[in-house]
């Protein structure tokens, strides 16, 4: 680009931020990008479908009240495709703000395009409400305009860890239980890592880790980790994965016949597909998630009733999450009670909110952890006739888990 | 005991990876270029045995019978009209080989294949759940049953690329135009025909491998990148050419990652693959055939 060409898309920038600027505040202007194509489009699209519906229910409620307005102010949202691309996602992002002239940011989804978005909202100094990553590393950089709905991966492993001690005071497990570890090699699988490791330093009466392995994303085999969990003689087995490296490693393990009392890949499992792959090798299989529309919750099952019929199946958390989201950044705008960005932040610091859809039902940023909510995760437990059980934390359970799982059948 | 199962799971896991790695090592063996839209092969194999299996429930062993040809004709068609085309144009510099041109086309291509697949297949992960999926055989360890059957076409494959390229006329004139084919030409040999040819028949073996390759992993749009790449090493182990070497090549590998993930950490496989590679460029570029011909 030349020097002229330069400075001319420079100003046509400023021009554009100005005219974003200058818009009049008649209505609520959120902006999202969202990888609505590439690996991500499925969660992605989901996404989209809770944003939309959380802004849908809103704009049927009149909107917004906004009391420097006087009024209930109509909410329009704007979604651009980042198309999976954390580059994409950052320009769409700064788009948003200088060009729409957006009021307040929701979140792409994926723990690499959030880490990489997020540095738009602190240089634009607008508000941002993240749904779609979940790793410490982006919540610990000392940054002020970012929120985070998703509580840390680290956190999640400390909820498996509550949950293995309730297990072990009811007499299903042994005390100290001996832990096998496994760990992808990225920022996800690390915080899992290091949430384990501390539970399991602050309590060596509970907790004994026997097996302490990483392994590379999308691995091709994963025989030598199966010889060494075998070698480890553990009661439980506990692996962080993304889906594919799931797939492979329980297929795996249950074809070295291996056997556990409790086994559980992080986030992973639950999935309809796996089921359909594995048949009953998932049975018993304990998941960690964020949300998951089983919830009792009175608030979790009236958006379930919602969204079930205007986009069917619901697979995961992510739209449970972005509706959340719309809801929390529409709540700090009502508190704040006008659209000045430093009056919603200031809102969404010293927000607790009750009545949200995700475990533990409220919604705060502490600010020891970056903004980032620090809630429990949800556990669930495949059942063998398909269904998933909840079995923690105690405010939400709807039976009891099956501990230890029952030996299987061989499979030869 | 743990020695003995390090080393009959490597060698079964080099059983596998000789399948991804045959199609690419014809190709380099004939035209000198590294095919780098291998990758994509073995994904679009693999979504069309996911397919097949899905619409039909066809085993993915029978639907092979169906991709394998569609995946040469495909090969041959690709080269006449578009990688023949680039390699007959004008170098760039004076002195300089296609190969550069041709392999960026490849890249090129592979790229093209994979966003396709997105649009297509979106970037879902996709698994072929087999009634067999999660069988063993039981040789004093439980080996899968599906890699058991993966390393025996693995070794079947070997014998009847031997057979081809020993003791058929395509064969033959394969290893003449690998060998000159100025030489050929003279002699008769159509080189243009047998590289389409030779490039068809790696497009079929590279096809066959993700069709194998279904059996075992989840796939989506990406599948074939990893593949690739270690196919590559493969290759430069097993003397870039010879398909018993592609064969030694793959089962040293299998073995060393599946020593390393014990020995050391699973964290350490996928590194034993690309220091293999550098030290073997480095030690022995003739791969691991040039040790026994000394």
């Amino acid at each position: 680009m030349s020097r002229r060409s330069h400075l001319a898309a420079v100003a046509l920038a400023c021009l554009a931020s100005a005219c974003g600027g200058a818009r009049p505040d008649d209505e609520i202007r959120l902006g999202a990008t969202l990888p609505l194509t590439g690996k991500e489009a499925r969660a992605g699209l989901m996404f989209k479908n809770g944003y939309t519906l959380a802004v849908e229910e809103l704009n049927a409620a009149g909107g917004v009240m906004v009391k420097a307005a006087g009024r209930k102010l109509p909410v329009r949202l704007e979604i651009l495709d980042d198309k999976s691309d954390s580059t994409t996602a950052v320009q769409l992002a700064e788009h948003l703000v200088t060009v729409s002239g957006v009021h307040a940011l929701l979140s792409t989804y994926e723990t690499k395009l959030v880490l990489a978005q997020s540095v738009v909202p602190e240089r634009q100094q607008i508000p941002y409400v993240t749904g779609g990553g979940a790793a410490s590393e982006i919540f610990k950089r000392d940054f002020r305009w970012v929120f985070g709905l998703l509580s840390s991966v680290e956190a999640m492993a400390g909820t498996f860890a509550d949950w293995l001690a309730a297990e072990q005071d009811g007499g299903r497990l042994p005390k100290p239980a001996r832990i096998a570890l496994a760990w992808e090699n990225t920022a996800h699988g690390q915080d899992f890592r290091n949430g384990l490791e501390e539970r399991v330093s602050r309590t060596p009466d509970r907790f004994t880790l026997v097996m302490n392995e990483s392994f590379e994303l999308n691995a091709k085999d994963f025989t030598p980790l199966m010889l060494k969990l075998k070698a480890s003689d553990a009661d439980v087995f506990l692996s962080d994965t993304h889906y594919p490296d799931f797939i492979l490693q329980h297929k795996t393990y249950l074809q070295m016949g291996l056997h556990h009392a409790v086994v559980s890949y992080g986030p992973r499992g639950a999935e309809r597909t796996a089921r359909e792959t594995l048949g009953a090798g998932v049975d018993h299989l304990v998941s960690g998630q964020w949300w998951t529309p089983e919830l009792p919750y009175p608030e979790s099952k009236a958006f379930v009733a919602k969204y079930v019929p205007k986009y069917g199946e619901i697979g995961g958390y992510y739209p449970g999450l972005a509706y959340e989201s719309v809801k929390t950044m529409a709540a700090a705008i009502e508190a704040a009670g006008t659209l000045d960005r430093e009056a919603i932040r200031g809102a969404l610091e010293s927000m607790d909110r009750t009545g949200a859809i995700i475990p533990g039902g409220r919604v705060y940023f502490p600010k020891k952890t970056g903004f980032q909510i620090d809630n429990p995760s949800v556990l669930v437990q495949n059942m063998p006739d398909g269904s998933l059980r909840i079995i923690y934390p105690p405010d939400a359970t709807t039976g009891a888990a099956v501990v230890p799982i029952p030996a299987r059948a061989t499979t030869h | 005991m743990l020695f003995l199962q390090v080393l009959v799971f490597g060698i079964i896991l080099g059983g596998v990876y000789a399948v991804m790695a045959y199609g690419l090592g014809l190709i380099y063996g004939v035209m000198r270029i590294v095919n780098l839209a291998h990758g994509a092969v073995l994904m679009l194999a693999a979504y069309g045995a996911f397919e097949l299996h899905a619409r039909w429930s066809l085993d993915p062993l029978m639907s092979a019978v169906l991709i394998v040809p569609a995946a040469y004709w495909a090969g041959i068609l690709l080269f006449r009209h578009v990688v023949a085309r680039v390699a007959a144009g004008p170098a760039l510099e004076p002195g300089q080989t296609a190969a550069m041109p041709v392999m960026l086309l490849l890249f090129g291509i592979g790229l093209c294949a994979r966003n396709l697949a997105y649009l297509v297949w979106t970037g879902d992960d996709r698994t072929i759940a087999l009634s067999y999926g999660l069988s063993t055989i039981d040789i004093g360890i439980p080996v899968a049953t599906t890699r058991v059957i993966v390393f025996a076409i693995a070794l079947a494959t070997t014998a009847g690329l031997f057979v081809v390229f020993r003791h058929t006329h395509f064969g033959r004139s394969v290893r003449a135009v690998a060998r000159d084919p100025v030489a050929a030409e003279l002699s008769g040999i159509s080189v243009p025909r047998v590289s389409a040819r030779a490039f068809g028949a790696g497009t079929a073996l590279g096809a066959f491998g993700g069709v194998l390759l279904a059996t075992l992993y989840v796939i989506n749009p990406e599948f074939g990148g990893p593949f690739l790449l270690k196919s590559f090493c493969i290759i430069v182990l097993g003397g870039m050419e010879s398909m018993p070497g592609i064969l030694a090549g793959a089962m040293t590998l299998g073995v060393a990652e599946t020593a390393a993930g014990v020995y050391g950490g699973a964290a350490w496989q996928d590194l034993v693959s690309f220091v293999l590679l550098v030290l073997i460029l480095v030690a022995r570029p003739g791969g691991l055939p040039s040790l026994v011909r000394r």
